[in-house]
């Protein structure tokens, strides 16, 4: 499979020329199966982007299709959707697989954001595309875009946020964004989840000393992260959705870090990389 | 009086090369009154920049007191809200102005914009005080020295335009709009546009020409118009009923209304910096073939701008 960052920004867009080489846009990831099949994971503004460049697919003509992981409804996670082009041409077809008590329950929650107040476009029904909208049971896997998924539930401040492994032929990567575990870490059933994934993306919004005076938002520091990939045995780890207020130079510093720190805490065998927007991944 | 953009753009932050000179943050200028304090007109994500600004003085010690008045909550002109520092420090005073809905509260649009599962921290759980003010067209009410009118313009779900005068000296926000010829927006969704120049009922062009009336006499002799021109011709004629003014439409209520100097703002999203550069060139160029005495900007990120007596 093929990972394309379109987003990999936390909380809020932070355009400018301080972060012109990691990227201003919030957190979207697209995966291709090796069949060319679409997964894409969360709908931060990067989605935007990802959406323009789908155009000279079946996207622009009314015949794509695609699943869409959702990590949670943070705006920085839902904001690109009623920027995405491809939603606007009837014939598309979306199947979204996200959190919530039922699968009405996250289709008013997807409202809620085109509701007239915030949008002009009042309606998910206003969109041309149409939308298989289904909660997913964690743990409990399904088969998307010939790839097997599989999600587990990890804290995030007051609330909770999905993270998910997509297996195929044998390879598997892990998307973990938002994550604040306890003092213990991950739970062991994220821990399973996480389990020799080849490539692990998690969440790295802070370097630990804006942690500590941001403990309650819920996010990880690159510690966590590095923590979680050593006690995982993940092949290679992937820094993710960065502060908005860390310039280039401070996710340079951010990611030296995370190396230095998996050196000495015996992760001398796992590859990083710090994820840029436009980047992609062979998994 | 010191008028400064903190953002720009229209719909949607745009981060990235393209847009480093322009700037690719949403809807936010920030007015400040010789020796007054702050007045914000809309809260998209150039706030959050004003905000840490404004900590670096009063606001930072609880002391700050800041009014904002919005055009209308689409999200480009509120997002940056739970983002502003001030918000976070106890002492701080925020009043929030904007035109009133027929059915919701203005407090409660604020709510449901942090509650879960949007975002993590709840408007009740903010230190600063905060009150909501609701507006109706044509109020006008005064902010320590500054006189503050309003009208309503002509977009989807309806926005306000502001006039500010203090210092001898005045500007007003005009975004979002459509022009006043085509369609009349308001609450219905429109999902197939007419087709611009085709008639329209009699009610509906009556109440766009008061409409429009209603802002030429807003912009009378302002030293300031900025104003929503998102569009290109081309783009306002696939999309009239999206909400948004041309160059050109910007120029003829300029001219109507004998504006000093015409500022273009809420710039498209995808338009790069060479593209907003040849829009503001091939802009002044019609108005100098006008024969318009006025002065033609395009609005940037950090550009700042001493209007009237500000010494
Ligand atoms: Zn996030
Ligand atoms: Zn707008
Ligand atoms: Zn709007």
């Amino acid at each position: 499979m093929r990972i394309q960052f379109w987003g990999v920004r936390g909380s809020i867009p932070a355009p400018g020329p301080e972060t012109n080489r990691y990227g201003g846009n919030t957190s979207c990831v697209s995966v291709r199966s090796v069949a060319g099949d679409l997964i894409i994971i969360d709908m931060g503004t990067g989605l935007m982007h990802l959406g323009n460049s789908l155009l000279t697919t079946e996207f622009g003509k009314g015949h794509g299709k695609a699943t869409i992981l959702l990590s949670h409804a943070h705006w920085d996670h839902i904001q690109g959707l009623g920027f995405f082009a491809p939603v606007f041409i009837p014939g598309n077809h979306f199947v979204l697989r996200g959190q919530g008590k039922s699968s009405s329950m996250l289709e008013g929650i997807l409202e809620g954001q085109m509701d007239p107040n915030f949008s002009p476009l009042y309606t998910l029904k206003n969109l041309g595309a149409s939308f298989d909208v289904r909660a997913v049971v964690p743990g409990e896997p399904f088969m998307a875009g010939g790839m097997r998924v599989t999600a587990r539930s990890n804290p995030h401040g007051s609330s909770t946020a999905l993270a998910f492994r997509l297996e195929e032929d044998g390879r598997s990567f892990v998307y973990a964004s938002d994550a604040g575990y306890p003092d213990s870490g991950p739970s062991p059933e994220v821990l399973a989840l996480y389990r020799g994934a080849h490539v692990l993306l998690h969440d790295t919004t802070y370097i630990p000393a804006d942690q500590a005076t941001r403990r309650n938002r819920g996010f990880s520091s690159y510690e966590q992260a590095a923590d979680a990939a050593i006690a995982a045995g993940a092949g290679r780890l992937v820094t993710f959705h960065y502060d908005q207020d860390y310039t280039d130079t401070d996710v340079d510093a951010l990611r030296d870090a995370c190396r230095a720190y998996l050196d000495d805490h015996g992760g001398q065998h796992i590859d990083l990389i710090a994820a840029a927007e436009g980047m992609q991944l062979e998994v | 009086m010191k008028v400064k953009f903190w953002g720009v753009r229209g719909s949607i932050p745009v981060p990235g090369e393209s847009t480093n000179r322009y700037g690719g943050n949403t809807s936010c200028v920030e007015i400040r009154p010789r020796g007054g304090w702050p007045i914000i007109i809309d809260a998209g994500t150039g706030i959050r920049r004003l905000g840490k600004s404004l900590m670096e003085g009063a606001f930072g010690d609880g002391h700050g007191t800041a009014h904002v008045l919005i055009s209308h909550t689409h999200w480009d002109h509120i997002q940056g809200m739970p983002f502003f520092s001030p918000l976070y420090r106890r002492g701080n005073k925020l009043h929030v102005f904007a035109r009133q809905q027929a059915d919701t509260h203005l407090q409660a649009v604020f709510a449901s914009q942090t509650e879960d599962p949007y975002f993590p921290v709840p408007l009740v759980a903010l230190e600063a005080e905060i009150q909501f003010h609701e507006l109706v067209e044509g109020s006008q009410f005064v902010i320590d020295q500054t006189v503050v009118s309003c009208t309503r313009l002509n977009h989807p779900w309806v926005a306000m335009a502001y006039r500010l005068d203090c210092d001898g000296a005045s500007v007003v926000y005009c975004s979002d709009t459509a022009p006043f010829t085509d369609i009349l927006l308001e609450h219905e969704f429109i999902s197939k546009p007419p087709t611009p120049g085709a008639a329209m009922p009699t009610s509906m062009a009556d109440k766009l020409a008061a409409m429009r009336a209603g802002l030429v006499a807003l912009c009378r002799g302002t030293d300031l118009l900025i104003y929503d021109t998102q569009f290109t011709v081309d783009e306002y004629r696939q999309r009239p009923h999206w909400g948004h003014s041309t160059p050109e439409d910007a120029l003829i209520i300029a001219r109507e209304a004998g504006a000093r100097s015409l500022c273009l703002y809420h710039h498209a999203p995808m338009r790069t910096d060479e593209a907003q550069d040849a829009i503001l060139l091939a802009t002044r160029w019609t108005a100098k073939q006008a024969g318009d005495p006025f002065e033609v900007i395009a609005a940037f990120e950090g550009l700042e701008l001493t209007l009237g007596d500000d010494q």
